[in-house]
């Protein structure tokens, strides 16, 4: 341990460079804009309460309001009964900064929605992708047809191909057919994983035929063993590749960002993000860190509970 | 007789070809979807991709020309995409040895530790997991010129022996620190250094399932050979054994390197960096292609990425099926 120490020093420093900007992201996202400002209030700020200026400002009373208000102070004058509703709005508009930039995330943008579209996109893509590749990947590993070699040598020619370098191709093909603004276009590209369908076969070869032909002497047709037979089977494989799938496509901005333009409604988390800081006039470096710190989060704890799965998923294309 | 025969061998063959025949139906039903799939939205572009680049085309046009190697020939000449090629170049060719270097440096640190080394390993593979674009937000604060934490931490720097020893921090105390991310000087090595931050992690991890497969008895029969120094057993065995690995890692981190676009286009969404200096090709092919409309030369800079990253992949290969072996 104590021979040790040198290589502590080294990985902590590292450690030090690797953490900063988590910590200042998750940081920031506690503070109040005077504090980030002045650079002061430590990691989580001293959360004293501030005052929301655009609530109060919405809430200014006018002439009815004052009216109306007139029973519950008896006896004041107008200009007293406005102080008074004034004094009211700021003590209700006052909250702690963490408060402050976690609401105005959620409600200066629809990042709920935003979330529910990467959700969505990111699930569609990885069902998809299996619905493919693995009756494929059954079929190049186990059965004997002409034409099998063909099929497999396209599959590693293909693995070739990274799709975001033919993404202008593809962004003209789906603007051809008047696909550009939809979820069709944020899931069509990615629902072919060549990648997929190698490390699946090169999975099945390794199941026994024994367990096949059994399947079949039941009168199982080929379709059913896929499904019923192999699936069971290859879970472990699977979900190496739905981590694999998942983090790739949650945290993409690239290809959302070529289709997807200007429809809200559309927007996964980071194409969010991204307009959230286009219109951010620089007081609003809290909240815009709060919804990058909710961007971020699913991902890290899925990670932080589960992650030799994890490392094991996105390094799978070691295994090539 | 042999008319007999014949039928007879028929009927013990009609099962098989029967089943041969069914399988191979369900073989092609099996593998259709993925075969179509493939075709349309693998290869399909490649092809549309490399005629376009040969044509005028734009999205919304009825019609285009042939301009022939036109647009090959701009590339290759315009000052502009000169700059693509410098900026893509300096970025693949400082970020792969740091990232990789880091990796089997930090993999071999960790390999050696008895406890603690499950929390640097997960530490180090933060940044592979969080969203790029996020995290290029969170360092675009880090280096803000005023309050930033970077010019903030440097400054506490100033009038220390840190001044008499580093010319950088003499100039930046007198004068002002950079404005990193505005300044054609750093752009790209700041860049540089958040591709190397966020990936030397992934190599890292990389090399670690490596080493567990390095044997032990190796290191001792180097020792009996002479081999004294933890140098020496490096050279010897752990490097001649990571050669596989370091073939992929290699590879993969040249992939992904090329492809950088999500910092740059979050740092500077207009025009590439001060001075065009962070003007990769991803990011020519976005501008070029879908934001100006001009297909043919955005399927020009396609191509030749394609070319680059096929011709990599392929050396990749060629090198895995020597079974490198390092001497």
């Amino acid at each position: 341990m104590t021979r040790d120490w040198w290589k502590h020093l080294i990985l902590i420093l590292g450690v030090i460079v690797v953490i900063a900007p988590f910590y200042m992201m998750v940081s920031y996202s506690f503070k109040s804009p005077g504090e980030i400002d002045r650079g002061e209030g430590g990691f989580f700020g001293r959360q004293e309460l501030m005052v929301d200026e655009r609530c109060v400002k919405l809430r200014d009373p006018n002439r009815d309001d004052i009216a109306a208000a007139a029973d519950r102070f008896p006896g004041q004058s107008d200009s007293q009964i406005r102080d008074a509703l004034l004094a009211e709005a700021t003590a209700e508009c006052s909250m702690r900064p963490v408060v402050f930039n976690y609401t105005k995330a959620f409600t200066e943008a629809p990042l709920l929605r935003y979330l529910m579209n990467g959700v969505i996109v990111t699930a569609s893509i990885f069902l998809i992708q299996v619905v493919v590749a693995l009756p494929a990947a059954y079929a190049l590993a186990k059965l004997k047809f002409w034409g099998r070699e063909a099929v497999f040598g396209l599959v590693l020619f293909c693995l070739l191909i990274p799709v975001h370098a033919i993404a202008l191709p593809l962004y003209i093909m789906l603007a051809k057919l008047g696909l550009t603004n939809t979820y069709a276009a944020l899931v069509v590209p990615w629902t072919i994983s060549v990648f997929g369908i190698f490390l699946m076969r090169q999975f099945f070869m390794t199941v026994p035929d024994d367990l096949i032909d059994a399947a079949r002497m039941d009168g199982m047709g080929e379709f059913a063993i896929v499904w019923r037979v192999m699936l069971p089977t290859a879970i472990p494989a699977l979900l190496a590749f739905a981590i694999f799938s998942i983090v790739a496509h949650w945290n993409d901005y690239f290809w959302p960002r070529i289709v997807v333009t200007g429809n809200r409604d559309l927007f996964t988390p980071p194409l969010g993000l991204r307009e959230f800081k286009g219109d951010g006039d620089g007081s609003f470096f809290g909240p815009m860190m709060a919804t990058a710190t909710v961007i971020v989060t699913p991902l890290i704890v899925a990670f932080l509970i589960a992650q030799k799965r994890f490392i094991e998923g996105i390094t799978l294309s070691g295994m090539k | 007789m042999t008319a007999i025969e014949t039928t007879l061998a028929d009927r013990a063959q009609r099962p098989v070809t029967d089943h041969a025949s069914k399988e191979r139906r369900a073989a092609w039903a099996l593998t259709a979807p993925a075969l179509i799939l493939m075709v349309v939205i693998l290869l399909a572009p490649v092809l549309i991709a490399g005629l376009l680049s040969l044509t005028n085309y734009s999205l919304g046009n009825s019609g285009f020309d042939w301009v022939g190697a036109r647009n090959y020939e701009k590339l290759f000449t315009r000052s502009t995409y000169e700059k693509m090629f410098v900026a893509t170049l300096t970025y693949v060719v400082t970020v792969v040895p740091i990232s990789v270097g880091l990796g089997l440096g930090a993999a071999l640190l960790i390999n050696s530790l008895g406890r603690f080394r499950e929390i640097y390993k997960t530490i180090y593979f933060l940044p592979v997991m969080a969203t790029l674009l996020a995290m290029a937000i969170a360092w675009e604060f880090m280096l803000h010129p005023s309050i930033g934490m970077i010019n903030q931490t440097l400054a506490m720097g100033c009038g220390t022996f840190l001044e008499a020893l580093w010319p950088f921090m003499a100039e930046s105390c007198a004068d002002r620190f950079p404005v990193w991310l505005g300044d054609k000087r750093y752009a790209i090595w700041v860049i540089c250094f958040i591709g190397i931050w966020q990936g030397f992690g992934f190599n890292m991890v990389l090399y670690l399932a490596g080493l567990t497969g390095v044997h032990r008895e190796l290191y001792h029969a180097a020792e009996m050979d002479g081999a004294k120094s933890a140098w020496e057993r490096f050279r010897l065995v752990t490097w001649p054994a990571l050669g596989p690995t370091t073939v992929f890692v290699v590879t993969i981190s040249c992939i992904r390197a090329f492809q950088v676009f999500d910092t740059i286009e979050a740092f500077w969404p207009q025009g590439g960096g001060p001075n065009k200096s962070t003007y990769v090709m991803m990011f020519a092919i976005f501008e070029k292609g879908v934001q100006q409309n001009l297909i043919g030369i955005g399927s020009a800079i396609t191509m030749l990425f394609l070319v680059f990253v096929m011709f990599l992949t392929l050396i990749q290969r060629w090198l895995v099926e020597r079974k490198v072996h390092y001497k």
